[in-house]
């Protein structure tokens, strides 16, 4: 079950715009106007995959979101692709229709901030490009770094299109970036925006604590971890004993059996998806518990967590 | 109804990067800060004391500085917040007008309550807001009052605007002319 209303979308064209990287444009499939959605949401598409008996569901930040002119996505090409971008990336094209939920936000903007300070790795540009266009719109005081491979610096640059006096940097490699420096000299009031690999947005997260940076200025955005060790899985109370592959979360293992669960983000941070722990021990890679609630073992976040022991038993 | 802000005593941030206390309060009671804590937590101190003798710096450093008015040390404390870094934390103690002024520079400058604490001692004095001319009367500690600007005499109520940093003020004979509760002081 996903949260919320769901929408139907038609693919409206597709375009490569780099070497592994497929811009997506959706409308609704019936020509309505599409729900609306502030710079940061993104939506969850339902796809389908050869890999697994039912469907995959992942979720892509909203490059742009107008009603009429629609959705667009950049979808990157996963090396250890669970079928979802390679789906995107070969099957897809123009008319197909897709599932999707409403657009949900847990990225937003910080109303009161004097300055926004963007931070991305890689394709967690995504929301880094609607902040900018955002941010562009009322003109926000803003400082834009983006990390990317020497290869693809050109490829960023052109995404993030500078304009003259912006302050938009794109480095080659993350020892370009000098981030306690930049956190450092910071002007009171600014929120910082971070989106990329895990190490990146743990970075971030660490310097700006260690510089007294209170933690409701520093954002984050979450893909989800990717996959572990296998471990087997016990529904208590739909009597089901089940076992999680290595690519594959604990919420796919669960919706794979059939057991109708409720989720959102599918990246750890709404905490809509949340399950309650009977036995074994979690390994919590959520972002929604708080550490006491993390010690206390108690719940789950099936669509990013593990288990560290062999049996994990939930009471569903 | 009431709205009436509550204070904790002052403890520093654990994780902040620098602290700054300010304070129109010349001499800080222990009873300002949390069991286990003192003046000597917060690294730079400015403090209005009437008659001080040398010119306060903004960007002194670690220390006490002394101000001899409130205004003169809240201008330059905007001076200072505009050219601040994250991480700082920003302490107020004392008379509750002065604190909320302090308040104000600060959010006005980006920091948010999770930047600030306020710590209001001393004497209860209000600045109260007439709701029926906006003329802020300060200095008021009873509970009734009369209007600088349109005269009559006002209830203070225990309602508080951190927007405005005033009290609201409610003509108090409205209903029957002249009839007057008793007058009390704010501090009984």
């Amino acid at each position: 079950m996903m949260d919320g209303q769901t929408l139907m979308l038609v693919v409206a064209g597709t375009t490569s715009v780099a070497p592994g990287l497929r811009r997506v444009h959706l409308l609704a499939a019936d020509g309505a106007r599409l729900p609306p959605a502030a710079a940061g949401a993104h939506i969850t598409v339902s796809l389908p995959t050869s890999s697994l008996s039912g469907r995959l569901r992942n979720s892509y930040t909203l490059v742009t979101a107008d009603p009429e002119r629609g959705y667009e996505l950049i979808v990157r090409r996963a090396d250890r692709s669970r079928g979802g971008s390679q789906h995107i990336h070969e099957a897809l094209s123009i008319g197909d229709v897709i599932e999707a939920t409403v657009p949900h936000n847990l990225f937003a903007l910080h109303s009161q901030a004097k300055k926004h300070l963007l931070i991305g790795g890689g394709i967690g540009v995504t929301p880094l490009l609607a902040f900018l266009a955002r941010l562009r719109e009322t003109k926000a005081l803003f400082e834009l770094h983006q990390i990317a491979s020497p290869a693809e610096t050109g490829v960023f640059t052109a995404l993030l299109a500078p304009a003259a006096g912006e302050r938009i940097h794109v480095h080659a490699g993350r020892a370009g970036l000098d981030l306690p420096a930049l956190l450092a000299a910071q002007p009171l009031g600014t929120h910082v925006y971070v989106c990329g690999p895990a190490g990146l947005m743990d970075g971030v997260d660490t310097c700006a604590a260690a510089l007294g940076w209170p933690a409701s200025h520093v954002h984050r955005e979450d893909f989800g971890a990717a996959g572990g060790e296998p471990f087997k899985l016990t529904l208590a109370r739909s009597g089901i004993a089940l076992d999680v592959a290595g690519d594959q979360t604990m919420l796919e293992a669960i919706e794979a059996a059939g057991v109708d669960t409720p989720s959102l983000c599918r990246g750890g941070a709404c905490g809509v998806c949340m399950l309650p722990v009977l036995d074994g021990e979690p390994e919590h890679r959520d972002h929604f518990l708080s550490p006491a609630e993390r010690a206390a073992g108690c719940h789950i976040m099936p669509c990013v967590s593990r288990s560290r022991s062999a049996t994990l038993v939930l009471d569903i | 109804m009431t709205s009436q802000p509550r204070y904790a005593q002052l403890a520093p941030f654990a994780s902040a990067r620098a602290h700054l206390l300010v304070s129109d309060h010349p001499h800080l009671a222990d009873l300002v800060f949390a069991p286990g804590h003192g003046v000597a937590d917060f690294a730079e101190r400015w403090i209005v004391v009437s008659h001080a003798l040398v010119m306060p710096k903004p960007f002194g450093g670690p220390g006490e500085q002394q101000f001899r008015s409130p205004s003169h040390l809240l201008a330059l404390l905007r001076h200072r917040l505009a050219a601040e870094t994250m991480g700082l934390r920003l302490y107020a103690v004392g008379s509750e007008p002065f604190i909320w002024d302090a308040a104000r520079i600060g959010h006005e400058a980006g920091m948010g309550r999770e930047e600030m604490q306020l710590y209001a001692c001393g004497r209860p004095e209000r600045r109260v807001s007439c709701v029926h001319c906006r003329t802020v009367t300060p200095h008021v500690t009873t509970t009734l009052v009369t209007c600088d600007g349109c005269g009559v005499t006002l209830t203070v109520r225990d309602h508080f605007s951190r927007m405005h940093n005033t009290w609201m003020g409610v003509q108090c004979d409205a209903e029957v002319p002249g009839e007057l509760p008793a007058i009390e002081d704010l501090s009984a």
